[in-house]
């Protein structure tokens, strides 16, 4: 056979509407089953929700359909075609795009220099007001509005992740794979995510959308398919499902871990203020400010949510609450005293731990393996060593322990922290920052990219933090979550906290309006 | 339909890369073979008389591990930064500075106990060497320089002045052709001749020793266990509450004071002159020594070995007749597999079982 | 230097100055058939440079020649390193029983020579003497002395120029020896030295050349290995003359001549005496001008009466004259030679400060 040519089999009549046939497909890493026998079908005109637990083999299926894995065995139709996809460039070829979690563009590039990078297409003399033009069009084709010029570093997340859809359907694509698409935008960016995905539907084409949010799967998809340890166990329409029924066959036969609701007991000591700002600003580099005169009390035996749209200073309030930006101005108090200690390791010792909004980058050194991830803070303590001194065998021990606890579902602790599931990795620093944080905790979007069964976890692990007096900071952008797991709710806007409600005063319209930097008609405490 | 796909992993175990060395390496002595006989030489009897001069006698053993001490000096200088994930490049402008401190030493300062003198020549060449980084660092740190370039550019500065300092100030009056200080007074002392190995000097034992102690210091000290984190990724570095910029600057300064040393070992014990040929390039050697090793100090003694063992082989090619220009084509052919089979142990090729019903179109 | 100053005096005491001295302080060592004999040597440049390298390539092939029999073993490009020590003994390894390095390697040589007390070490341009060592080179300063006077006569200016490598002896030997040549001439004569701190660098080397040409100056003179000064001075058209090989291919109206170096009979007879049992270490040998060391055929453009005058010079030189005579002064007005006085040819080895006149080079 030539290269280049695949091979092409006639189906029956049954099988050749499908978009996608895949039957059997059967993957292993390491010996271990990430896709054991998995069916799929995905029909023209329509979103299909792709649904399981972290691990359930969802990614690795469709890397299998966007070529980046070959299976172990299976077979892959096309449009009634059995082909081989033995390459991304083979999967373009057969009209599939897939828009991952974490984007691959070029920060230093622009928009426009993004989307014709390594494109057959691209003209052969680059100009920049061609490809200006050119994405332009492509932008007003595809109804995803992107300015051609601006340079991605300076793009927000939603924009970034309408560039990297923009650039994957410029390269012809009728089956559009999106991993976690809406984990990162605000409510208005999903919005307009969705509205351009059923356009694109209306033209006949399909998307797979692999989500945890049920709401939004509910909402937005015609059909689903459920994977759980490898196997493909439901298919079929939305129709009929509910967010419970969803999560039975997400979860299997274990008990559903009821959604962890808010301890409403006062914790003894609760009065204590263990982590205060007072005044405090955050410039960046450039000299814009990034939090602008913050003052937020911490209280022991307490969750304080920070609710807010990405991107309002979020980060620059989990860096100064611990430790690792000092304020430009005001005080960071600890124990009502401003000359304690200063930087990140003198505020982990004194008892704050950080759970920090990007995994990946900050919060874990991917290329390293899951022992060292694991004892990134505990290495200085007597439990691994002496002195200046490290001792291998106790502290690899004491890794063991972290990852055990952790309920990392991986016995090898040599394997590098980037080849862990998105739980895994989240599920591992949830562990290492809750055993240092004595008196605080700050999570920035711990639940982002979790599973049902990994949220409830991690809801209860910050529940049990609270009743044992430790002061939990919990930003995140689901109005949900916070109104389910917090006992105050402070809003951030602009840098600035836009207003502080106590949860019983709280709900999502007036969160809503605050969010939104509007003024809430009456003041609250 | 049967075929095969080649697939690259992420990450390699130890064994793999190692197995994929002893590949490269003997694919590399084959190709070497297959050139030598088409300059019309014997390679069976060329490489026989390599191993029996490198290996097989008293001398050829010396020589081996006199040409690795500073090879693993370079390549120690370069581990111990690339741990911190930065380049050095400057390896053999440091090596010249401690060269030329430790030679300013010997030649003008106070006579004293050998031992002492010994000490005070170490210690100027490590401060010599840490000092010549020191502003590729304080570049890097502060303004966000290259330090691969700046290291780079020092090379020629190191060499330059070191030819000055050679043909001026301090030549040796008595010198003919070669430009080169007088001798130094106090040499480093040679190994006990009972001990077989008479032509070395204890420079040797204290480049084992620092081997030993960077692989004990990076496995266990907290030290050791920031810098990997530092090298693995300097945000989470920070975030782990680890003071990134002062653990970057002491790698480099401590891996500019290793290359001085090294610069005075070979000042010392082995050339006992400063002159413009003393590092005919270990400093950049130095740098293949690390990436094969991986940059663990072990490791660095043994490719260290292998490069002098490589070079060497070089020389005695020479002597029987091959060109010289030929044992450098040869030596950097060895190189680039062995370069060629560290890429490749990420790479391994899968068979594609064939499509169910796709047999029958096939 | 006190064993330099004892080898002058056995110098001065040996009975034929102008024939290769061999000094017999050490007994000789054992004869070697020439069938097991082996010869090593070691080149510190290219032997393709066309130059110093080549002149001793050329001498190992006739020595090939005479002995057919003997094995013998090349390295080129040997640097002056530690690499040398271990490409030396690899020379003892393969059995050498004479080993010829054609540059000063100093203890890198002797360290080895040392070790192998059964093998024979000759050091082109070397101080250092044992039982089984000794060094050779040429008395180059009378050559540069001939070549000196025919300059001075050519030059228009009188101002001339020398191109070197390091401030070693035979560069300072070379540029004074040039200019008490051409003073012998033409008295107000001067020479601008630029030293490019190598032996083989030919961008240095025309840069240097340039640089001199810039200055005014309209005679080159150049003791580097390479012919780019020449090709530089016959592109500006001005004269040169250059060492170690008849380059006037590269400038045939630009070249005066070349100082000529031939080692085939010194390696002949040494490597004769080695296998007869007669070579001893503990001696030197400066071949003598006419033995070794000589000037070219002149160029096409040296005017026949200048020729004749610098050949006069030459046959006296031959005839045992030494031109090196004083009253000299160094670049620092001091009186270095008194009048009457003469510089002995190790003193002339061992030149190390520049005569008045000399520009560029300072007293080591």
């Amino acid at each position: 056979m030539q290269p280049g040519e695949l091979p092409r089999t006639v189906l029956p009549e049954a099988a050749r509407t499908a978009f996608v046939r895949m039957r059997g497909i059967t993957k292993s890493f390491y010996g271990a089953r990430a896709n054991d026998g998995v069916d799929f079908t995905l029909q023209g005109g329509e979103i299909h929700a792709l649904l399981g637990e972290n691990g359930a083999g969802k990614s690795t299926l469709m890397n299998v359909l966007t070529g980046l894995y070959q299976p172990d065995s299976g077979e892959i139709a096309i449009e009634g075609h059995v082909r081989r996809i033995a390459s991304p460039a083979d999967a373009i070829e057969a009209g599939i795009g897939m828009v991952h979690q974490h984007f691959k563009l070029v920060p230093a590039f622009t928009v426009a220099e993004n989307i014709h990078l390594g494109w057959n297409e691209t003209p052969f003399r680059l100009d920049p007001a061609s490809l200006a033009a050119r994405t332009q069009a492509l932008s007003d084709r595809f109804g995803l509005a992107v300015s051609p010029g601006a340079r991605v570093a300076d793009l927000s997340a939603g924009e970034q992740q309408r560039v990297e859809i923009l650039r994957v359907l410029a390269r012809g694509t009728r089956i559009l794979v999106l991993d976690e698409p809406t984990a990162v935008l605000t409510p208005a960016e999903v919005r307009a995510l969705f509205a351009a995905l059923r356009a694109f539907r209306a033209d006949g084409n399909a998307v797979i959308l692999i989500s945890h949010k049920l709401g939004e799967v509910l909402e937005i998809a015609d059909a689903l398919t459920v994977m759980r340890a490898g196997r493909s166990v439901a298919t079929g329409s939305t129709a009929g499902a509910s967010r419970s029924s969803l999560a039975r066959l997400i979860i299997g036969d274990t008990a559903i871990p009821a959604t962890v609701a808010r301890n409403e007991t006062d914790v003894p000591g609760a009065q204590a203020v263990p982590l205060a700002l007072r005044g405090v600003s955050v410039r960046d580099h450039r000299g814009i400010a990034l939090l602008d005169g913050v003052d937020l009390d911490v209280r022991a035996g307490e969750i304080l949510g920070i609710a807010g749209v990405a991107g309002n200073g979020q980060r620059a309030l989990s860096e100064v609450l611990t430790g690792c930006v000092r304020p430009d101005a005001g005080d960071v108090l600890l124990d009502g005293d401003a000359s304690g200690p200063r930087g990140a390791r003198e505020f982990a010792d004194w008892g704050v731990g950080h759970i920090p909004e990007d995994r990946l980058r900050t919060a874990l050194a991917a290329d390293l393996p899951l022992g060292e991830n694991a004892v990134l803070r505990d290495y200085r303590g007597d439990a691994a060593g002496s002195g200046p001194f490290l001792f291998p065998r106790r502290l690899a021990r004491l890794a063991r322990r972290i990852i055990d606890d952790a309920a990392v579902n991986l016995r090898d602790s040599r394997i590098p922290a980037r080849n862990l599931s998105g739980g895994n990795q989240q599920r591992l620093v949830a562990e290492r920052e809750r055993r240092i944080a004595s008196r605080v905790l700050v999570a920035a979007y711990p639940t982002r990219g979790l599973d049902v069964g990994a949220v409830a976890a991690l809801h209860a692990g910050m529940q049990a933090l609270r009743a044992s007096g430790v002061g939990v900071v919990l930003i995140s952008e689901e109005i949900e979550e916070l109104l389910a797991q917090a006992d105050r709710i402070a809003v951030l806007f602009a840098g600035r906290i836009a207003g502080i409600l106590p949860v019983a005063q709280a709900d999502a319209e007036r969160l809503g309006l605050l969010m939104s930097g509007q003024v809430l008609p009456e003041p609250v405490s | 339909m049967r075929g095969f796909v080649v697939q690259r992993v992420p990450s390699v175990s130890g064994r793999v890369r190692n197995a994929a060395y002893a590949v490269s390496a003997l694919v590399a002595v084959f190709v070497a073979g297959l050139l030598l006989a088409a300059l019309g030489l014997h390679p069976l009897a060329l490489g026989g008389s390599v191993l029996k001069q490198s290996l097989g006698s008293r001398f050829g053993v010396q020589d081996l591990l006199l040409l690795a001490s500073p090879l693993v000096m370079c390549g120690l200088s370069v581990s111990l930064m690339l741990r911190v994930g930065l380049w050095n490049i400057g390896a053999d402008g440091q090596f010249y500075v401690g060269a030329a401190c430790a030679a300013g030493v010997a030649l003008f300062g106070p006579h004293g106990s050998p031992l002492l003198v010994q000490i005070t020549m170490g210690l100027a060449a490590m401060a010599g060497g840490a000092l010549w980084i020191a502003v590729p660092a304080l570049a890097r740190l502060l303004l966000g320089t290259s330090e691969i370039i700046a290291t780079l550019l020092l090379n020629f500065v190191a060499r330059l002045g070191l030819d000055w300092l050679v043909t001026g100030p301090w030549r040796d009056p008595h010198g003919m052709a070669a430009a080169q200080t007088a001798r130094i007074p106090d040499p480093l002392p040679k190994l006990p001749r009972d001990w077989h190995l008479g032509g070395l000097h204890w420079g040797l034992a204290v480049v084992l020793g620092l081997a030993a102690l960077l692989a004990a210091a990076f496995r266990f000290t907290r030290w050791g266990f920031e810098l990997r984190i530092c090298g693995a990724n300097r945000d989470t570095a920070a975030y782990a509450g680890m003071n990134v910029r002062r653990r970057l600057f002491q790698a480099m300064l401590l891996g500019g004071a290793i290359a001085g040393l090294g610069g005075m070992l070979e000042l010392s014990g082995t050339v006992h002159r400063l002159q413009s040929g003393l590092s005919n390039g270990y400093g950049y050697v130095g740098i293949i020594v690390a990436v094969l090793a991986a940059s663990s100090p072990l490791g660095c003694v043994f490719t260290g070995l292998l490069m002098a063992l490589v070079l060497n082989a070089g020389l005695v090619l020479q002597t029987q007749g091959v060109p010289s220009s030929a044992a450098l084509a040869l030596t950097g052919l060895i190189l680039l597999f062995a370069a060629i089979g560290e890429r490749l142990a990420h790479y391994r090729i899968v068979p594609t079982r064939p499509v169910a019903g796709a047999g029958g179109v096939a | 230097m006190p064993f330099l100053k004892r080898r002058a005096l056995l110098a001065g005491a040996a009975a034929l100055p102008f024939l290769p001295r061999l000094a017999r302080a050490a007994s000789p060592l054992p004869a070697v058939a020439e069938k097991d004999a082996v010869i090593a040597f070691g080149h510190i440049g290219p032997v393709s440079d066309g130059g110093w390298s080549t002149t001793h390539h050329t001498g190992l092939l006739a020595a090939k020649k005479a002995y057919p029999a003997a094995k013998f073993l090349e390295v080129e490009s040997i640097p002056v390193s530690a690499d040398a020590t271990r490409t030396f003994r690899q020379f003892v390894e393969n059995g050498a029983n004479m080993v010829f390095v054609s540059s000063e390697y100093g203890d890198l040589l002797s360290s080895v020579a040392d070790d192998a007390p059964e093998v024979a070490f000759l050091e082109c341009n070397g101080h250092h003497v044992s039982d089984n060592e000794s060094w050779y080179y040429i008395q180059h300063w009378k050559v540069s002395y001939i070549i000196g006077v025919a300059a001075a006569k050519m030059s228009k200016s009188g101002k001339m120029g020398f191109v070197g490598s390091f401030p070693v002896p035979s560069v300072f030997g070379c540029a004074n020896a040039f200019l008490l040549g051409a003073r012998s001439v033409r008295p107000e004569a001067t020479v601008q030295v630029i030293l490019i701190n190598s032996w083989f660098d030919p961008q240095a080397a025309a840069q240097a050349a340039s640089a001199l040409i810039q200055n005014g100056i309209d005679m080159i003179y150049t003791n580097l290995d390479d012919g780019s000064c020449l090709q530089v001075a016959a592109k500006a058209g001005i004269k040169c003359a250059t060492w170690n090989t008849d380059m006037r291919a590269m400038g045939p109206d630009a070249y005066v001549t070349s100082l000529m170096l031939d080692w085939t009979q010194f390696y002949v007879d040494q490597i004769g005496a080695r296998l007869a049992g007669r070579w001893a270490g503990d001696g030197h040998t400066l071949l003598p001008v006419g033995h070794g060391v000589d000037r070219d055929a002149w160029g096409r453009t040296v005017p026949p009466e200048v020729a004749a005058q610098a050949d006069a010079v030459r046959t006296r030189i031959i005839g045992g004259w030494n031109p090196i005579q004083g009253e000299i002064r160094d670049a620092t007005g001091k009186v270095r030679v008194p009048k009457g006085g003469s510089l002995d040819d190790i003193a002339c080895y061992e030149w190390n400060w520049p005569v008045e006149g000399v520009v560029g080079l300072k007293a080591v």
